[in-house]
């Protein structure tokens, strides 16, 4: 069996609170990405979803556990680890001091890609993505949807075999999304290990290959969509009230298993920012 | 940690600066010269017109030299400052570019490398230049650029970490202002810049030496216009040097990684 690009074994992390117990945001998470697979990590939020992914960037150092990239564990070698990782972060991180294309040609250098190649990539990417003709544009006039289309773009300028995107398609309309899962089934099947954080079962369910779910820093389950909706809500049809007064029976999703494992609640764990 | 590894990665996050002083020179010109050059202007030119001459370390020069090298540090001063830490907050809390290239094969340690490299290259050019026109006007000695450039940088590298620490500990960008006007104002204004140190009152004169400015331009006064040298200066300067970069260093880790 061929090594997982990304491995995650027993990470938990604590973060110190001033005066208060330390806070447990992941609690020995473990899982494995293999090549041409597509992870889908899900939880409400302050479930430690991004704290994992921060963890697994290796830009925070985990309490215990550890991150192989490729092998390579992440927090002894970031540099080399990170050399084969793509990142899209849930924020906008994008540098707005340069205009679209040098972005792109810019972020190529600090994973050494050579000038020429960068370029190359770079307007075969804004092709890819739908935003050429932005390409001498400032970040700032994009809108909401350019602008994380630019950023996911960004996250494949080096061609990573492991990709993590955190919340990508959120704020983008419903065609703007579907042809962004277009190129995420496309890295995959390239080879790429992905990790995908969505809020949107829908994309987790068509999308991903195995999904994990997480609560309070634990996975409570961890398998393929089909499998999770077969073992927690069996095959019987569920009844939902479309609008009001129109009941309707459908077939059970990957959304009735994340409310009933995670429980619908509006108060949020505490955490830091 | 690998040095050439290391090295190339802080090289590339001032490339990066580099990359977009070079595209908004226009910019960076009017921002990093107009102020210096109007300071020259009203205080070399026009209160130096009043004064004529004084005496400095027990020495007779024009009022004029003795503003055009105060203005040396001041450079230092106000660009290493500024440059990190509304610039650093904005590229840490509003761009989070820190965040964005402390993922890549670059490391958050030589990204605030990078920072405080480039905040300190980009005041020494400031430095050097302003220098360059105390030689025109005949101020400063034809060697005065060359040999002010590494006090200048070390002198701006000690600011920049300042506004790099101030930068980190601001909750909001807001708060660059309390020690803006009560640190670096003062250290304008009584360190040395308009008037020789020795003018203040003795509790005064000890609080003015205690802080970094007054060190930094009783040197370049040495290396512009040969006053003696103040042999205190240069531990007063090497230890705050060290003490704010540490500091600021420790400080912006203490805020993005938890």
């Amino acid at each position: 069996m061929e090594l997982s690009p990304l491995q995650v074994k027993q990470l938990t992390k604590r973060y110190r609170r001033e005066g208060g117990a330390p806070l447990e945001a992941v609690s020995d998470l473990s899982f494995e990405v293999r090549a041409g697979e597509c992870f889908g990590l899900l939880g409400p939020n302050g479930a430690g979803k991004s704290t994992a992914i921060h963890c697994i960037s290796g830009f925070y150092p985990p309490s215990s556990g550890k991150v192989f990239i490729g092998g390579l564990d992440v927090h002894a070698e970031p540099k080399r680890a990170r050399q084969i990782l793509g990142v899209c972060a849930q924020e906008d991180t994008l540098d707005s001091d340069f205009r679209v294309y040098d972005q792109l040609v810019r972020y190529a250098t600090f994973f050494r890609v050579p000038a020429a190649e960068a370029k190359r990539r770079a307007s075969a990417l804004l092709e890819r993505f739908g935003i050429a003709d932005k390409a001498g544009e400032l970040v700032e006039s994009l809108s909401g949807g350019m602008k994380r289309r630019l950023q996911v773009a960004r996250a494949l300028i080096s061609a990573p075999s492991v990709l993590v995107l955190d919340e990508a398609t959120t704020g983008l309309d419903p065609g703007m999304r579907r042809s962004l899962w277009e190129i995420v089934r496309e890295e995959r099947d390239k080879g790429a290990a992905i990790l995908l954080c969505t809020h949107y079962m829908e994309e987790a369910e068509r999308l991903c290959d195995r999904v994990a779910l997480m609560d309070r820093g634990r996975i409570r389950a961890l398998d393929s969509p089909r499998r999770l909706v077969e073992r927690h809500m069996g095959s019987a049809a569920v009844e939902e009230e479309l609008r009001p007064g129109v009941l309707w029976k459908r077939a059970p999703h990957l959304e009735d298993v994340y409310l009933k494992l995670t429980g619908a609640r509006l108060h949020e764990p505490e955490g830091p920012a | 940690m690998r040095l050439p590894e290391s090295l190339w990665g802080v090289r590339c996050v001032w490339l990066r600066y580099f990359d977009v002083f070079r595209k908004s020179l226009a910019y960076y010109l009017v921002t990093t010269f107009a102020e210096p050059f109007f300071y020259l202007l009203a205080f070399g030119f026009g209160v130096g017109g009043l004064i004529g001459s004084l005496r400095a370390d027990g020495q007779e020069l024009s009022y004029r030299s003795f503003v055009f090298s105060g203005i040396l540090g001041q450079t230092a001063l106000f660009q290493g400052f500024y440059e990190a830490s509304y610039g650093g907050f904005v590229r840490m809390y509003y761009q989070r570019i820190f965040q964005a290239m402390a993922i890549t094969p670059i490391t958050l340690s030589e990204v605030l490398w990078g920072e405080l490299i480039w905040d300190a290259s980009k005041a020494t050019l400031a430095v050097v230049i302003i220098a360059s026109i105390g030689v025109v006007t005949g101020d400063f000695p034809l060697r005065a650029p060359l040999v002010v450039a590494p006090l200048a940088f070390a002198a701006a590298l000690l600011f920049a970490g300042l506004g790099l620490a101030v930068a980190a500990r601001a909750r909001t960008i807001d708060e660059i202002s309390y020690p803006q006007y009560l640190l670096v104002f003062p250290m304008f204004l009584f360190c040395g810049v308009f008037f020789p140190v020795e003018r203040l009152p003795p509790v005064l004169q000890w609080l003015a030496w205690a802080l970094p400015l007054t060190s930094v331009n009783s040197l370049m006064r040495t290396l512009t216009l040969g006053l003696p040298f103040q042999p205190g200066a240069l531990p007063v300067l090497a230890a705050w040097l060290v003490l704010l970069v540490a500091y600021s260093r420790r400080a912006m880790f203490a805020r993005l990684v938890k």
